[in-house]
This record gives structure tokens, sequence and C-alpha cells, in this order.
């Protein structure tokens, strides 16, 4: 050791530190690495963390020595019109640069290619999304169509069905629906016809439907509510006076 | 201004070198503009020989490398009238040519020079980084060197050993690029002498590569032994030694001879079992079979 040391001072040269140029730093700080100041810490395996610590040893010896060198006066920057001949030769750095764009390219299309799959996928989602409705929407036309054709919503709405609250139309027609359902005529006519013939042999005036008041309207009946169209003609004429009075008016006015 | 300090450095290499080296030994000339070539030298010269070579052609620090076994590279790196001269194994060896690294610089512009802080902790360290600040940095005012300072020598000591870098600088605010060479040094040892003398220091982590490659056939060797090892010892244990127990003279006490029956002689024949077919039979066969020949095999 002592040897080295005694070598080391007789081999040393006193140099101007403008001929020598060397920077002997640790690394720049950076926030983001976790291990600043353990370089220990850098395993030499792991390619990608050795090689960003020798990056950032240099980066901290530039950042010193460029105020040094500006001091001394010694350019760092080419100027642009500054030709002179490269370590590497311009074929080998065209080499390169088609090697970057090629590399470039591959990857380019291959996340075109990616987008392109992508887009496909989106595209037939949203194609049998639309099918699917149109089909609904037949089905709720040609539904709409029977009901109409049924009586049962008298409404022509369907025809002009756009966006404007479908809810609401819908609402109304279940209503009406739920009052009318089959014509008067029809209801009528099925009681007496219905179920094929039940009403020829059947009594007439039996017990129950004599006892059976259920078409009686009183208001109808003392002319007490209020007229329908027409006010004292129709009155008038509900209430027919009795035999003896019509009579006798027969033979007044004879 | 005026070139001073005059340092000329000598890099050549012996014979049987591959492709690579010799990539790596032009790029080295071209980056250095301080440099001279020379032929290669033979293999049965001594090494002071290089000594008297350096002399001739007016250099005083040398690089020279050794291909041993067209597979191990050496390189010396000297201080060529009498100053201390190291030899290394240099190892990871990639060249300008390669097209990942993408930086340039001008040809013969000077170099900026990094070290790691471990290089002023210990003394051959020390002495190292001195050989490298001579030998690699180019002079000012040198005619063949261009006036700027564009690229950056870095050597950081990790895992025992040195590795260099050349980073080319784009920005002010120290973005680089790599331009290459790159490569790794394994200081075997440093002399006090050009290629001779005492010995100053020996790297106690260095392996030589012929050690390293008979460690590796060692390790495989050793495997295969302990699997046979092991094979045997189950032959053994399989065959197992049958424990021989001693005669028992009590054992005869409780024999009694059976009684003496009348000897039959039978005249008819025996009624014949029906025959039953044996439907497991070409089963059992292959059984027995099988297990002879496990017994064998084993």
């Amino acid at each position: 050791q002592d040897g080295l040391k005694l070598c080391l001072s007789e081999f040393k040269q006193q140099l101007a530190w403008v001929e020598r140029l060397d920077v002997t730093l640790g690394q720049v700080v950076d926030p983001v690495s976790q291990s600043a100041s353990g370089k220990d810490a850098v395993d030499p395996e792991n390619d990608f963390q050795r090689e960003m610590s020798f990056y950032r040893q240099a980066q901290a010896a530039v950042l010193e020595a460029l105020p040094r060198l500006r001091k001394l006066q010694i350019p760092t920057r080419r100027p642009d019109d500054y030709f002179a001949e490269m370590a590497k030769s311009d074929q080998q750095m065209q080499k390169i640069r088609q090697k970057l764009k090629s590399k470039q390219e591959a990857m380019e299309r291959s996340e075109r290619a990616k987008q392109l799959r992508a887009m496909r996928k989106y595209g037939k989602k949203v194609q049998t999304e639309i099918l699917q409705k149109r089909q609904k929407e037949k089905k709720n036309m040609l539904n709409a169509v029977k009901k109409y054709q049924k009586g049962l919503s008298d409404k022509l709405d369907f025809l002009d069905e756009e966006q404007t609250s479908s809810q609401g139309n819908k609402k109304g027609s279940a209503n009406q629906r739920i009052k009318k359902g089959p014509n008067a005529k029809r209801r009528y006519k099925n009681q007496k016809f219905g179920f094929g013939g039940k009403k020829k042999g059947s009594k007439w005036n039996t017990k129950e439907s004599f006892n059976d008041v259920s078409s009686f309207r009183p208001k109808v009946a003392h002319n007490k509510g209020p007229g329908k169209a027409g006010k004292g003609g129709k009155k008038a004429l509900n209430k027919r006076p009795g035999k003896r009075a019509r009579q006798k008016m027969k033979n007044r006015g004879r | 201004g005026k070139w001073k300090n005059k340092e000329r450095v000598l890099i050549f290499s012996s014979r049987g070198i591959n492709f690579r080296t010799r990539h790596l030994m032009q790029d080295l000339r071209t980056l250095m503009p301080h440099s001279k070539a020379d032929t290669k030298m033979d293999r049965k010269d001594q090494l002071f020989v290089i000594n008297e070579v350096c002399e001739m052609k007016n250099c005083n620090k040398c690089i020279f490398f050794e291909a041993k076994k067209k597979q191990d590279l050496y390189m010396w790196l000297s201080n060529t009238p009498q100053g201390p001269s190291a030899k290394f194994l240099v190892q990871n060896v990639h060249t300008l040519a390669e097209l990942k690294m993408t930086g340039n610089c001008l040809r013969g512009s000077r170099p900026l020079l990094s070290f790691d802080p471990i290089f002023d902790k210990e003394p051959h360290y020390a002495l190292l980084k001195e050989l490298f600040i001579q030998i690699f940095s180019t002079p000012q005012y040198h005619p063949k060197s261009q006036p700027f300072v564009d690229h950056v020598f870095t050597f950081t000591v990790t895992d025992e050993r040195i590795w260099f870098r050349n980073y080319q600088i784009i920005e002010e605010d120290a973005s680089l690029v790599e331009i290459g060479p790159r490569f790794v040094l394994n200081l075997i040892k440093i002399f006090q002498g050009s290629f001779g003398g005492a010995t100053l220091y020996e790297n106690p982590h260095y392996r030589s590569p012929n050690m390293h490659r008979r460690l590796i056939r060692l390790s495989v060797a050793a495997k295969f032994r302990e699997k046979q090892q092991v094979k045997e010892v189950q032959k053994i244990k399989k065959k197992g030694s049958k424990a021989l127990i001693r005669e028992d003279p009590t054992e005869v006490v409780f024999e009694t001879p059976a009684e003496e029956q009348p000897v039959e002689i039978q005249l008819v024949k025996p009624e014949s079992k029906p025959i039953v077919k044996d439907k497991k039979k070409p089963r059992k066969i292959q059984r027995k079979k099988q297990k002879k020949l496990f017994r064998t095999e084993a």
C-alpha cells in the first residue's frame, strides 16, 4: 500500500485542470430513484439500473464541468455551420437512423392493427345492438297495430310515435282500455248470443231477473239528474203522463 | 494556443485477436487523436520488448491488447519509460459500430472524464485514476483535436470491476446519448515498472478465466457424480442385507411328530375339477413379467 502511494506521488502529473478535464462525482440526486446516496444498492445484475447509474454519473459530471468550461472559454456547443469529420461515418449514422425508423414503423403498424381489431369488435357490437333495437321496434309496432285492430286503443298514435313521451301515451291508452274493453254493442251481443245459442231455451222473467235491479237508474227514473244534451225537451219527453191524463189530453185536443 | 502536453499513446495488439477486439482497437484510435498504431506483435517476443517499440515510436503511454486461447482478452495500460502498468481482463465488449449506440461525436474532440467517488477512496484506485486520466484525455491544442468538448467518458466501479461508457452531450442540460464503445475491465495486477517489475497490487477478487471455466465444469461434474452416488445407495438399500438369526434351541421343544397315516393307494382316477377359464390369467402373466424386468433392472 505504501508502495502504491509512493508510486502515485511520483507518477502524478501536476497539470492544469483544463488539460485533464476530469470530474470525480457521485450521481445526480434523482428524486424518482430510491437510492440516491446508497450506490451499493445498485444491483450489477440489473442491467437497466446499472446503466441508469452510469448515465446519472455522467450527467452529474457534465453539469459540473460545463460551467467551468464556459468560464475557461472552451466551447462546448458546435455551431451549425461547423462541418468536420465525425467519429462515426455518415453511412453508419444512416444505418442507425434506418434501424430506428423501422423499429418505430413496426410499433406503429402493430398499434394500428390492434386499434383496427378493437374497432371491428366495437362495430360488431354496435351493429348487433342496432339490429336488436330494430326488431324490438318492429315487434312493438305490430303489437300496437293489432291492438288497434282489436279495438283496444282507438288512438292512431303509433303511426307517428317517434320520441315524444311514449310513456305518457302508454299510460292514457291503458286507462281507456280498462274502461272500455270491447265495444258496448259487442258486449250486449256477447251477452245475448254468447256461448252459442244459450238464450233460446232459457227462462225469461225468472225470480232472479225480476230481483235484478242493476239497470235501475234513480236519477233517470225520478227525472232528477242533469239533462244530457237539451234541457226541457228531454225532460218533458222522459216524464210520460199516465193513461187517464193522456185520455183527457186526447179528448181535450179533439 | 500551443500544444504543450506531449502525450502519445501507442495502441496495438498481439496476434490471434478476433474481430471484436480489432474493432475496439480501431474505435479507440478514432476516439483518441493522440494515439498511434502499430503492427501486431509476435507472441514469442517478451513483454519488455514493447517498451522498446514505444520508444521507437516516441510514445510515452501504451495500450496493449493480448488475446489468449482465442477467447480471453487482456489489456495492458502502461506508462512506458518507467512508470506503473496495469493488466486487466476485458469483458462485455461492444463497439462503435453497434446499431444501438445512436450518438455521434466529432472525430478528435476532447472528452470529459467522469469518475466514481470510489476512485478516491482506495490507493490502487487512485493510481488507476491517474493512469486513465493521462491516457484517455486528449491534450489541449493537439493538432488533430477539435476544440469542442462534446462527449464524456465514464469510469464506474461496480461489482469489483471498472465499467467504461462513452456518452455524447446533446444539450446543455446534460441529456446524453451513448456513442460507444463499451467494455468492462477486471483488474488483475498493478506493476511498478512498465510491463514488469514488482507487483504493487493484486486484485483479490480476480479469478482467471481458466479457473472460472474449470469451476463451472467441476460443478457440473459434481452434480453428475452426486446423482450417481444416490443411485448406488438406492441399489444397495434395495438388495438389503438379510440379518441372520441365531438358531434357538428351545424352539424344537414343542415340535411333535405327526401321526402315522396308512398309506393309501389310489386305484381310480379322481374326478377332474371343472375347468374355469381364468380371465385374469394373461394379465397375471404380464404382471409377473413386468415384476421380473423391474427386479433385474434395479
